[in-house]
């Protein structure tokens, strides 16, 4: 049984079994002129459900996934018109439909995350453009009486060389339409692209609409008809309304209705700031959480008891490392914190929804549009076949948007008051109903062998599921989350012994995946832990790596670039470096950080990063990325954490929430080499050796090792 | 209560509680969605506006105490075509996901009205606005080739 087909089963005995997140298979495809439903002019003609051709030689491409930034929108819609040998010029792309032919094609469900969009999609991308290629040849070659070897495509033209003869797409389109999808379609060698690939970068789409103010955002949404929502949630994380009293609210300027949502209660009214006023003057009485009104001190416990107990599944078992360990001279044992998290994207939470007799419609800055559908299907108790999902542009992500609760906050106020409803939170009220990136508690053993090299890793982490909220297959107690696992339990290096073992922590706090998953916490362990092991021979950390890397071409070259570039043991006097490595995501990558103390204060100088994806699409495009994860990464590793008081988390704000700022913004300098087989992610690569080469930095200026995050805690500041 | 201000060179008079921050108007009242929400306190800079060319934190500023003040908003930056600040941003291909430029771009424009050539320090001190993408370097280094 495939993957596909074992998710699909698992999601239909989730939705038998009533769980919120169950997913129903929509049953068959939907042709190519329901998915051009939107926006389909007559002289359209669909030549598979991604790419259309108008009679005027325009080309509208289908974006099967969610722009936040990461330059999908431009790459995904590059990928296809390359193939198709489209006037780049005259492309229009438009956010797809939630629907079968968009949907991811080994996992079967439409999403944006994971860094996987390019490497997930890629093979089906050039399949469908070079398809449609085919059919357009194939009607000119039926209009010219010629072969279609005869023919060449440029730039939306198809030419007869010999005779001189040419016609454009827009005139062949609607007989192409009607000719059968080649099987297979001839696909571009690398060599042949001409918009992506090869060192290329394409301005990106939607850059002019976010200079001058006209990209539309999901908070930016103008329904006719439309009100407005606010939301003030429980006190306490689980807990839920007692009783509302509205009476005064009611009266107020605006207001249309009060909708309690469980744990949750809305204001709706004609503005935002009506509602937003009114849910500060709301009575509500709250029953409190199961937890009831736990701080950091109870969680922590909690880790602290499953790190101490003996409840381990094992996530990897790679030779015998408890054995080598229970042998060695000297075991290096050290514990590992990296903190809770909040995604805060600088666009909070919200949604539209319009619901009505035939079903809903959204408009939302989603990254999970299937999500929705299934999610408003069960709580609206319709047919997710009725639920639209329009996707705006997304003012960042990081895995919060997968899921598909403010939406239902927003169906559930638009189904009471007959309405489009936008549903706006507040900033205090997306960190309060984030569903957090947990904390990740390490006990990391390690011993060397005679060649100093280590021999012998074992791992014990404790950390709460982050892939369940958004796992086909449900996660249970005592099963291994393997994202959290992710950059422990396989090593680049040649190590010979390698155990993890993981405990699934249950604690009354929501979490999921958050951008770096477990290869944040994870890669800031292994690769500290490395440079105390070369410490213990006084190996150069860079050198170090080497060794371990030297069956590796590919991962070596990475290495090796990035040591160049970063003048690796050439520093300035005053200065360290420090050194991490990665492979994550199915992309190597090599991060080198360079500080110099001032008055006890760390000044950032310089983060150099190498990365090896495969192949890169678009240059420029992943190099902001990269850089702009720097930022992420520093920021995780440097300042912010969220701590629990009274229930729940005690950050609601940037004030309390620090994220890191221009001023502590290095010299990034950023290069790509393509020597890995096989294509790797972008998207969540560039926070995660920053970390851990900064710690590195560190230690070496100090001598001091840091195992707790943020550094902020342990008196690290910024000079 | 009816409140007349000047936005974008424009007279509006709207009916709203004299309270209401002029984010707020110039979004829902207005439709100028170009200005954005992004903490609602003051601390991250994406609701700047300029209230007679001085950059405005409008989450934080009721309506009522503007008066005779001008209002410009990111859709009014530049005039018939792009500002030089919005060409750069670009060519340099600034944003990522974006929504935190029009605050940057607005906090910059009224930087440059003020010290056409800031050093990287002066910059750093002004444009305290945030971005959870990272965008900064790009950023400085957009403002620094307008300055020239």
């Amino acid at each position: 049984m495939s993957i596909a087909e074992r998710s699909s089963l698992s999601r239909r005995k989730l939705l038998e079994t009533g769980a919120a997140a169950g997913v129903i298979l929509v049953a068959g495809r939907l042709g190519s002129d329901e998915v051009l439903g939107q926006g389909a002019a007559a002289g359209t003609a669909a030549l598979n459900a991604w790419i259309a051709v108008n009679r005027d030689g325009t080309v509208t491409l289908q974006c099967a996934h969610s722009e936040m930034g990461q330059g999908i929108e431009t790459t995904f819609a590059a990928i296809l018109a390359d193939e198709l040998e489209a006037d780049w010029t005259r492309v229009k792309v438009v956010f797809s439909p939630a629907a079968p032919p968009f949907r991811h094609p080994v996992y079967n469900w439409q999403f944006t995350g994971n860094a996987e969009s390019i490497r997930s999609y890629h093979a089906l991308l050039r399949k469908m453009g070079a398809a449609a290629r085919e059919m357009l040849v194939a009607a000119a070659a039926a209009r010219f009486k010629v072969e279609p070897a005869a023919l060449t495509t440029r730039e939306g033209v198809v030419r007869h060389a010999q005779s001189g003869r040419s016609i454009g797409y827009g005139t062949l389109a609607a007989d192409a339409a009607k000719l059968p999808a080649p099987e297979p379609p001839r696909l571009k060698p690398a060599s042949e692209w001409r918009l992506v690939g090869n060192g290329r970068s394409l301005p990106r789409i939607d850059i002019p609409a976010k200079v001058d103010g006209t990209a539309v955002y999901g908070i930016d949404v103008k329904v006719p008809g439309m009100v407005h929502a606010a939301v003030i949630s429980a006190p306490t994380i689980g807990g839920t309304i007692a009783s509302v009293d509205h009476a005064l609210v009611r009266a107020m300027a605006g207001v249309l209705a009060v909708v309690p949502l469980g744990s949750a209660v809305a204001v709706v009214a004609e503005h935002w700031w009506q509602a937003r006023v009114a849910i500060e003057k709301l009575s509500v009485s709250w029953s409190d959480g199961q937890a009831g009104r736990f701080d950091t001190g109870f969680i922590n416990g909690l880790y602290r008891k499953a790190l101490a107990g003996d409840a381990w599944a094992v996530a990897e078992h790679h030779g015998d490392a408890a054995a080598v360990l229970k042998r060695a001279t000297r075991v290096l044992e050290a514990e590992y914190w990296s903190p809770w998290q909040s995604h805060a994207p600088m666009e909070p939470m919200n949604a539209t929804v319009s619901v009505t007799a035939d079903g809903a419609t959204v408009w939302a800055p989603t990254q999970g549009p299937q999500m929705a559908q299934v999610v408003l299907a069960a709580v609206l108790k319709i047919d997710p076949e009725k639920v639209t999902v329009n996707r705006t542009y997304l003012g960042g992500g990081f895995g919060r948007r997968l899921l598909a609760d403010y939406i239902a906050q927003s169906a559930l106020c638009s189904k009471a008051v007959g309405r489009p409803v936008k549903l706006i939170w507040h900033r205090e009220e997306d960190f309060k109903q984030d569903v957090y990136r947990p904390g990740f508690l390490t006990r990391i053993r390690a011993s060397v062998g005679s060649d100093d090299l280590p021999l012998a890793l074992h791992q014990r982490i404790v950390a709460p599921t982050i892939v369940g909220p958004v796992s086909p297959v449900p996660l249970k107690p005592g099963d291994v989350d393997q994202l959290a696992v992710e950059g422990a339990r396989e090593l680049p290096y040649a190590i010979a012994n390698n155990h993890v073992d993981y405990h699934m922590l249950q604690v009354p706090v929501p979490t999921m995946v958050w951008r770096t998953t477990g290869f944040g916490p994870n890669t800031f362990v292994l690769e500290t832990v490395l440079d105390e092991l070369a410490g213990w021979s006084k190996q150069d950390p860079y050198r170090y790596r080497r060794r371990l890397l030297v069956r590796n071409a590919a991962a070596l070259a990475v290495l090796d670039r990035a040591a160049a570039l970063a003048n690796w043991g050439k520093a300035p006097k005053g200065r360290f470096q420090g050194i991490a490595f990665a492979d994550c995501f199915g992309t190597y990558l090599c991060q080198i950080v360079e500080i110099s103390l001032v008055k006890g204060a760390v000044k950032l100088h310089k983060v150099v990063s190498v990365a090896d994806p495969g192949r890169v699409f678009d240059r420029a495009n992943a190099a902001s990325n990269i850089e702009g994860g720097v930022m992420w990464g520093l920021t995780a590793t440097l300042y912010s954490e969220l701590t629990f008081e009274a229930g729940h988390v005690r950050e609601r704000n940037f004030d309390d929430f620090a994220i890191a700022q221009m001023s502590d913004t290095p010299e990034m300098v950023t290069e790509f080499l393509e020597g890995r087989e096989g294509l790797g992610g972008i998207g969540e690569i560039g926070p995660v050796c920053v970390g851990p080469a900064l710690a590195n930095a560190l230690a070496a200026a100090t001598g001091r090792r840091h195992r707790i995050l943020p550094l902020a805690r342990a008196g690290v500041r910024m000079a | 209560m009816a409140i007349t201000l000047s936005v974008n060179g424009a007279s509006h008079t709207v009916d709203v509680d004299p309270d209401t921050p002029l984010l707020w108007v110039l979004r829902d009242h207005l439709g100028l969605t170009g200005t954005k929400f992004g903490c609602g306190t003051a601390l991250c800079g994406a609701c700047t506006v300029h209230v007679d060319g001085e950059a405005v934190r409008s989450c934080v500023m009721p309506v009522s105490s503007l008066g005779e003040g001008k209002v410009t908003t990111i859709e009014a930056l530049g005039a018939e075509r792009l500002h030089r600040l919005q060409q750069a941003w670009i060519d340099l291909q600034v944003p990522q996901c974006g929504y935190c430029q029009p605050g940057f771009l607005m906090a910059a424009a009224a930087l440059l009205a003020q010290t056409p050539k800031p050093t990287e320090a002066e910059i750093e001190a002004s444009i305290t606005n945030l971005c959870r993408c990272g965008t900064y370097a790009r950023i400085k280094s957009a403002i620094l080739a307008v300055a020239g």
